[in-house]
């Protein structure tokens, strides 16, 4: 077993010159932050994770986690990969690290509260402790002043914190206060504060020259886990259990020092972020948390300077113009362009902004757009256009610098009498189509189309429009107009045939209005276009625009929360969504899953405009009357380093072994926090990349399992089990998934968990009938009809009262078989031939449904029951043998393995079981995963004693051959995949995710 | 930790309230006891309930040690925990912290030169998310009690903890060999599967012959036991070495018709269960005074928003 890569939570961070060290298990990474280039793997220690990170003055490192520490040079971590054999163990576990002043001797603090002091090769030299206070200590740290000031912060469970002073043994302080244990405590460094925060939620300041409490800081909605002070010590970022990292400022009024919080910032998936430092310059931090996401955020670009955010009153405007404004007169409408805005007022007057001289300019009065105007630009042709409701459109085009206007024109479209709507698009011959509508569901919909260097009018085009039908967003492709509309509705036009009906697709998703429609790419014939609904919904749907129209939903999905207005996959291919959600106005990186940033705004009942250029996003709004102009500065390094994979317990994993993907496998993992990830990984270097994060279901996942070449399962409580399909095109940038049907429920018990389902398909690959268990003991089979995309109920009953781990579907011997395992240990088969009409094949053992008249029968009574396991069997996998029996193994909470093998007897034609091998302690603690490879010849196991063990199965015995120490907390899930003959590939899920290579 | 609706239909928990216990933990004892009977010895005198609130260990213990009023001379129950717990019958509680050692001080006081027949921990720290630390953390609250068990058991008496079947779990097992004769992992079936929750019950207590328990206020627990475990007297900094491991036998505690604590029991398995009442019952447990009190108010005000 070699490990290629490990994925899971990263404790501690540490910026150095243009790097980021970042822990990672017993690994230590390095980034260079600007190119987001992982320069070095080093392997520091055997078990223990790296909690702590110290970069000395001369290039000394020090890495502690658990009882085990390492002192070498930086210069170590370059040349090799790793250092394992310079391991020490320390008697007790590692609060906190540091160098002394001379940086020849290092401080370990131990959380019974003695200071171990060594020499630069990890040799004993002494020890210092406080008298009579060895309670244990969650969090602690070292301040070093000078080679003999060095002070001690104890963080207890009950008795608040302990501050003392290393050489004199003494305390200093008995910091009370905090409710709770201690989560953290550090001095700054010119010994001004002391910053500390607890199981209370509250970050304290305290003087650490008197032992006064100065302020208490409060925000963070669950536990701190760690704090710095930066910036001279005047700022303090914070890093919580709620994902967040915060920044607090010191403020000094008078007497008074109070801790204001500055800004927040969303930085972790749920839950946890663990690490946190800040660059030389106090305007980058990076943090780490329980996701593995290394996230750099820039403090300096955000933090609301005068260069940055700008805001205009009415009166303002029209003061510095010298325009006389009219009683009741506001902006209208605007649009943000390189070299400034342009806004038009109620009256119909329009004036510009500078962005470079921040001056106003008074344009022009157009009396016909008074009272009602639409505003739209294109931003990269400096064009503006302006519509009315009686179907009057001016056009304005300006010069590079905004000081020209370099076109104008004025036109009438005399074809509706009432216009209330108009939608602009730039077509790909650099002309302009201008849809205007009118409230009159008769009338047809008016495209006009100009030309965006002279704004001539060229051309005119009449569509008609579909029954319930409000347009709200346009996209142009090839000759093809699509119009978005609300009542989630789309319809294609080809402005090449005007006078053909369009193509509509209607209910793409259970939202309402549609936000956006933007190309993403092409396949084939066909072209993928993502389409946004208002109610965070998200679509890409693959149009086939040739002689007979068609379309399929290839992708869906649900944003976290709040108001969808757009999206549009970036130059690294990442999908950006953005919108509001309560008072803020967000974009975010659906891909990689964070927030590239947000502002508060007030809400989305309001006017705005999003444009962006390569350097920097900029919102426009109107808050109060008032013009808001808020310019975000794309990253100029990268945002994230890794962008981390989930953030708790991967529950199941499968990996698509039918087909590859781009050189590789593509797999999806279910989690326990209700989301599933649909991933690639590299066989040769372990490289994942993300694609999708699912969040259809709504309660924490059990199971997944791909069941074809494109089908995939999952389930998870509140009696959800959701059909997927998987779109993986070779020829495409990225693989797409949709929800192709939903399991019925039968109650409304959210507790109600699908634990485990197992699908078999008829000869031809396409209906399947489907096993499903339940934690009510439950048992359940189901029909899926391909052709009628329907799941229908064959046969249902019970096992008893308890829960129902597993299920599997075997034929054996022209008998159909259910088999499952309770939490009693045991193994029940049921015989469900008679219950079902089907026809068994004997060369292949498919089946062949009969005319199903769908009737639901009863579960007969079962044909055989086998205790194995003292308790729980957690994991199952199976063979069948060339002689027709069926080899079951199974792991359980017991600690041990099994080796079940069942046949039908000849003369009674009943199952007869018998347990083959049973080891007893295969493993230290519940076995969670089993998978057999090599055709059968070995098996591998998780634990939660987080050891992979490897078993040779030679005449239905099992024999140790290999086991290893995975870092992987919570073990829980593992799938393989055979890349060679002699090779396997096995993925290891739990609290993180690990690559394992067996050959 | 806060009861959810989750809790609420658990059967356990209604039989708890049914049966007067505070906390559907009295199950877990019980539960083992019906494999180990280790309250059932008559002899059975003084014990020791260590991280006990609010009490349900307790209340089995009461209920079992003075069934019998009348045989009640010299026996005696301690309860400890850091919070508060409510009174007992025939339970003494201490306030306080078991990893500190002035709490074994104290304990060793009510018990004067006697020695006590069972010492039990249902302990559990607060759980931060970082597993390792967790786990280390349960396992130094399960060195504290076994702390106290060296030096207040008598020779043969009984060990139960709970524990958490993590990575290093069969370092404990492999320590705990060293001071009793017999150590096994049970599980009783109303703890729940999906957790990592089991007990470790170590009988016939035989500390090794040459090392000799002492209380000292000034040492961790880790000192106390150097002498006790091989690897246990290791250098304060030393070359990395494996530690001695060592898996202890399984055993699944309670009957298989017991309640299933995975299962998901419906209204009408409720009504057909006579020992369940239809009526909607109080919580168990009184409700607790978390650390974060303030910031829930703070939340509840909507002064913890995004907003700043
Ligand atoms: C699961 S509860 C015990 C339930 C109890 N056995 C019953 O049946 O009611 C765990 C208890 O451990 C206590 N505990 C955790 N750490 C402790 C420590 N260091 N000292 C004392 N008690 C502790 C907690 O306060 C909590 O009440």
């Amino acid at each position: 077993m070699e490990y290629l890569a490990h994925y899971g939570p990263s404790l501690c961070v540490k910026f150095h010159g243009d790097l980021v060290y970042a822990a990672n298990g017993p690994f230590l990474h390095c980034y260079n932050y600007h190119t987001g280039e992982l320069k070095r793997r080093c392997r520091i220690f055997h078990r223990n994770k790296i909690h702590g990170i110290c970069i000395g003055k001369d290039g000394g490192l020090l890495l502690y986690g658990g009882n085990s520490v390492l002192i070498a040079d930086l210069q170590d971590v370059n040349e090799r990969t790793c250092l394992m054999e310079r391991e020490k163990s320390v008697n007790g576990w590692i609060i906190s690290g540091e160098f002394s002043y001379s940086g020849d001797q290092v401080y370990l603090l131990t959380s019974y509260n003695k200071v171990i002091i060594c020499d630069k090769f990890g040799r004993f030299m002494m020890n210092k402790s406080l008298r009579e206070e060895k309670s244990i200590l969650y969090s602690g740290s070292i301040t070093v002043y000078s080679q003999d000031k060095v002070y001690i912060n104890a963080g207890t469970v009950m008795g608040g914190i302990l501050l003392w002073d290393l050489y004199a043994e003494k305390m200093v302080h008995n910091l009370k206060g905090h409710e709770g244990s201690i989560f953290f405590v550090t001095e700054s460094a010119d010994g001004r504060y002391v910053a500390s925060c607890s199981d209370d939620r509250s970050i304290r300041l305290w003087d650490l020259r008197t032992g006064e409490l100065l302020s208490v800081g409060w925000g963070h909605t669950a536990r701190i886990w760690n704090l710095k002070f930066f910036d001279s010590g005047n700022r303090i970022v914070s890093v919580s259990e709620d994902c967040t990292c915060r920044v607090w400022e010191i403020c000094q009024r008078g007497n008074n020092i109070d801790l204001i919080q500055q800004n927040i910032y969303e930085v972790h998936l749920t839950k946890n972020v663990w690490g946190v430092d800040v660059d030389s310059t106090g305007r980058k931090v990076v943090t780490t948390g329980n996701d593995g996401r290394i996230k750099i955020t820039n403090l300096g670009d955000q933090l609301g300077t005068e260069e940055e955010q700008k805001c205009y009153t009415v009166e303002e405007i029209f003061d510095r113009t010298n325009v006389p404004l009219e009683k009741g007169e506001i902006i209208k409408g605007f649009e943000w362009f390189d070299f400034g805005l342009v806004a038009i007022t109620s009256t119909g007057k329009i004036f510009l902004l500078s962005s470079t001289k921040d001056s106003w300019i008074y344009l022009t009065k157009n009396d016909k757009f008074s009272s009602y105007s639409i505003t739209h630009g294109v931003p990269d042709e400096n064009v503006i256009v302006f519509a009315n409701n009686r179907g009057d459109l001016l056009l304005l085009k300006f010069s590079d610098d905004g000081e020209r206007i370099v076109a104008k024109t004025e036109y009438h479209c005399s074809n509706l009498s009432k216009t209330t709507n108009c939608l602009i698009r730039k077509d790909s011959s650099s002309a302009l189509l201008v849809l205007l509508e009118s409230p009159n569901p008769r009338d047809h919909l008016v495209c006009l189309k100009f030309s965006l260097s002279t704004l001539t009018h060229l051309d005119t085009y009449h569509f008609t429009k579909p029954a319930n039908f409000v347009s709200t967003c346009i996209d142009v492709h090839q000759n093809f107009l699509l119009i978005g509309s609300r009542f989630s509705t789309l319809a294609v036009y080809d402005l090449t045939a005007t006078a053909s009906m369009p193509y509509v697709i209607r209910n793409l998703n259970p939202g309402d209005t549609t936000t956006s429609i933007k190309h993403v790419e092409d396949q084939g014939s066909s072209s993928l276009f993502s389409v946004t609904n208002r109610d965070g919904y998200y679509n890409i749907i693959k149009v086939n625009l040739t002689q007979d129209a068609s379309h399929r939903i290839i992708h869906s999905n649900k944003i976290v929360r709040g108001f969808l207005e757009g999206a549009d996959f970036d130059d690294r291919g990442d999908f950006i969504t953005f919108g509001f959600k309560s008072s803020l106005f967000y974009v975010y990186n659906e891909t990689a899953c964070y927030e590239v940033f947000s502002h508060i705004c007030g809400g989305a009942h309001r006017q705005w405009k999003l444009s962006q250029d390569s350097k920097s996003y900029t919102l426009v709004y109107i808050k109060a009357s008032d013009i808001y102009i808020k310019r975000f500065k794309k990253a100029a390094t990268r945002e994230t380093l890794f962008a981390g994979i989930h953030g708790r317990e991967i529950r199941d994993i499968t990996v698509q072994k039918h087909r590859k993907f781009n050189d590789g496998f593509l797999f999806c993992t279910a989690s326990e926090d209700t989301t599933m990830k649909l991933m690639h990984i590299e066989p040769k270097s372990g490289r994942l990349t993300n694609y999708w994060t699912q969040r259809k279901h709504v309660s924490g996942l059990q199971r997944c399992q791909f069941i074809n070449e494109t089908l995939m399962i999952s389930c998870s409580a509140r009696e959800e089990l959701f059909l997927w399909e998987i779109d993986a095109q070779a020829e495409c940038s990225r693989p797409y998934m949709t929800l192709r049907q939903t399991l019925p429920t039968s109650s409304g018990n959210p507790d109600l968990r699908i634990m485990d389902f197992d699908v078999k398909f008829d000869s031809k690959g396409e209906n399947f009938i489907m096993a499903t268990v339940y934690s009510d003991s439950a048992i359940k089979l189901w029909l899926y009809n391909h052709k009628e995309n329907s799941f229908s109920l064959i046969l249902s009953g019970h096992y008893k009262t308890c829960c129902l781990l597993n299920v599997l579907l075997e034929v054996l011997r022209d008998q159909l078989y259910l088999i499952t395992s309770p939490t009693d240990g045991h193994l029940v088969y049921y015989n469900i031939s008679n219950q079902i009409p089907f026809k068994i094949d004997v060369d292949d053992n498919s089946l062949t449904f009969g005319d199903l008249k769908l009737c639901e029968s009863e579960l007969p009574e079962f044909d055989c029951k086998l205790q194995v396991h003292q308790s729980g069997i957690k994991t199952i996998d199976s063979v069948m043998k060339t002689n027709g029996d069926l080899v079951i193994f199974t792991g359980g909470d017991d600690n041990a393995l099994g080796i079940t093998v069942a046949s039908v007897n000849k003369s009674t034609a009943k199952i007869c079981a018998r347990v083959a091998d049973f080891q007893e302690k295969a493993a230290a603690s519940t076995i969670t995963s089993c998978n057999l490879i090599c055709n059968a010849t070995k098996l591998l196991t998780t634990s939660v004693d987080q050891t992979l063990r490897l078993w040779s199965v030679t005449e239905e015995k099992l024999v140790l051959i290999d086991s290893s120490y995975t870092t992987i907390a919570d073990t829980g899930s593992s799938d393989c995949v055979s890349i060679d003959e002699s090779t396997n590939l096995a993925l290891v899920g739990g609290v993180g995710l690990s690559v394992v290579q067996l050959s | 930790m806060g009861k959810s609706s989750k809790d609420k239909r658990d059967l356990y928990y209604r039989k708890a309230k049914e049966q007067g216990y505070r906390a559907r933990s009295a199950f877990k004892l019980l539960q083992l006891n019906d494999e180990f009977h280790f309250l059932d010895d008559p002899s059975l005198k003084r014990v020791v309930d260590l991280c006990a609130a609010p009490g349900s260990w307790s209340q089995v213990l009461s209920r079992k040690l003075f069934q019998d009023e009348r045989a009640t001379a010299d026996r005696k129950i301690v309860a400890v925990d850091l919070q508060t717990m409510s009174p007992i019958d025939h339970v003494t509680t201490l306030q306080a912290d078991i990893t500190h050692p002035r709490t074994l001080a104290r304990i060793l006081e009510l018990f004067g030169d006697q020695k006590a027949d069972f010492v039990c921990s249902d302990g559990a720290p607060d759980v931060t998310g970082l597993h390792d630390l967790d786990e280390y953390v349960q396992q130094q609250l399960i060195m504290s009690a076994l702390q106290l068990a060296a030096c207040i058991l008598k020779p043969g008496g009984t060990f139960v903890a709970k524990i958490f079947r993590g990575r290093d779990i069969d370092m404990l097992y492999s320590q705990m060999g060293y001071l009793f004769d017999r150590v096994t992992c049970a599980k009783p079936r109303s703890s729940r599967g999906t957790s990592l929750e089991a007990f470790i019950v170590c009988q016939q207590y035989n500390p090794p012959s040459g090392w000799q328990p002492r209380l000292d206020l000034d040492q961790s627990v880790q000192e106390f036991f150097q002498g006790c475990f091989r690897g246990s007297d290791s250098p304060d900094v030393g070359p990395w070495h494996e530690t001695p491991r060592d898996i202890a036998p399984f055993m699944a505690c309670g009957s298989l018709d017991s309640f299933d604590s995975d299962a998901t029991y419906h209204g009408q398995d409720l009504q057909g269960d006579s020992d369940v009442p239809r009526r909607s019952l109080d919580p168990v447990q009184q409700p607790t005074n978390p650390p974060y009190k303030q910031a829930l108010e703070l939340k509840r005000k909507g002064k913890l928003t995004r907003a700043v």
